[in-house]
């Protein structure tokens, strides 16, 4: 089958580097898959899951913020958090979820910032849950 | 022969010190560095790939790529909160400040001793809300990055640089600098033939992007900061702690010496009286 060259970084590391078959990440638009020969591109990334195939196996990974850019049949994506869905931490996500909307529960004590960081936080952990598999 | 003694007392608690000093700095330099090792693939990605599209979309314009008039500048300085690491922040500082020399310039300091040095010598400090290098995260720098594209955007500077500390080796660190705004290509002037999309349109597409891409440029500059400081920090109490033997091991010869001397002296003493 055909493949792409494929690069996953964040801040952590570098998370995968090979040859994919497919990609399948959330973008800000909507869900967006990258199989070989793709136009050029370049977009920003959403908060959602991803989805990589490679050597016919999927794996799934939490993925949120940054962007993706394919040039030449090379992808690139880089996202500020990139979790691999084994390697999610289920119970820090579900406490942080709690906490999210234990502050989000009396709203208007909170400042625009302090709202904005509850918020974030909350979408993040709701993403992180999802991809490790835990009922929402 | 008793300030020899407490000399030698002195010097030995020093070296205690140093000697401690350099094993923290040491273990603290491991972490840093596989830190360095791990986001410097993120670093260079994605500064590849913004200079890409810089490069590739002669078509399109955006308020972060066009270059100003540049009226104020705004830098961005990272240097440690505490001393006793050699030449680290002397070095950074000292550059920072010949680039600034007769420039109109506003700082964000990050580092203690960067806030101290900036606000004695009379800076515009625009923020020292980072105060403390070692406890700034990466969601601290995406914060940072947002504000200062906001700022740029605004027309309050027309150009952010970030000075900064190369982390080449345990032993060699290289003061530098980098512009990260306006964007600019790597100038080589090769043109990707094929039309790239841009999803969403390119004027979100970059108030998107960017502020990502100067987050993550500042946190790269952080962890290279970081192992710096505690490379030159474990250089530098290395140093010291050998010097503090140095000076124990002349200072004890010259104990012993003394010693001798006035043993010497005393028996010759003994000697006259008995023979008299």
């Amino acid at each position: 089958m055909a493949t792409f060259e494929l690069q996953i970084v964040t801040p952590d590391g570098l998370m995968f580097s090979g040859e994919a078959e497919s990609l399948l990440v959330r973008t800000v638009e909507g869900d967006l898959c990258v199989l070989p020969k793709h136009i050029n591109l370049l977009t920003a990334l959403g908060m959602g899951e991803a989805k990589v195939v490679a050597d016919g196996k999927t794996r799934r990974a939490a993925c949120i913020g940054g962007m993706l850019s394919v040039m030449d049949n090379k992808v690139k994506l880089v996202p500020t958090t990139f979790e691999w869905a084994d390697e999610i931490d289920a119970d820090r996500a579900d406490k942080a979820k709690s906490e999210a909307e234990e502050k989000l529960s009396h709203r208007d004590r909170l400042t625009d910032h302090e709202l904005a960081i509850a918020e974030a936080k909350l979408k993040r952990a709701l993403v992180r849950r999802s991809v490790a598999g835990r009922k929402q | 022969m008793k300030d020899i003694k407490l000399r030698i007392r002195s010097m030995e608690s020093t070296k205690q010190i140093t000697k401690a000093m350099e094993m923290v700095a040491a273990s603290k330099l491991r972490r840093a560095q596989e830190n360095v090792t791990r986001s410097r693939p993120y670093f260079e990605i994605l500064f590849d790939t913004v200079c890409d599209i810089a490069d590739s979309s002669p078509a399109f314009t955006s308020p972060y790529l066009e270059e100003r008039e540049v009226k104020k500048t705004c830098y961005v300085v990272i240097a440690g909160d505490r001393g006793l690491a050699g030449g680290y922040n002397h070095n950074v500082l000292k550059l920072a400040e010949a680039e600034m020399a007769g420039k109109n310039v506003t700082v964000v300091p990050i580092g203690k001793r960067c806030v101290e040095n900036f606000r004695a010598h009379g800076y515009e400090i625009l923020t020292d809300a980072w105060a403390e290098a070692g406890g700034v995260s990466v969601s601290d720098c995406f914060t940072m990055a947002r504000d200062l594209s906001d700022r740029f955007l605004g027309g309050e500077f027309d150009e952010v640089n970030i000075v900064y500390t190369n982390f080449v080796s345990i032993l060699v660190q290289q003061p530098a600098i980098m512009r990260i705004l306006p964007l600019h290509g790597t100038g080589s002037g090769e043109k990707h033939q094929s039309e790239t999309v841009f999803e969403p349109e390119s004027q979100e597409l970059f108030a998107r992007i960017v502020p990502e891409y100067v987050g993550g440029l500042i946190y790269g500059a952080l962890c290279e900061c970081i192992a710096s400081e505690q490379g030159a920090r474990r250089t530098a109490m290395d140093s010291a702690t050998k010097n503090a033997e140095e000076m124990i091991d002349d200072l004890s010869l010259k104990y012993n010496r003394a010693r001798q001397g006035a043993i010497t002296q005393e028996i010759t003493e003994i000697v006259a009286g008995s023979n008299t």
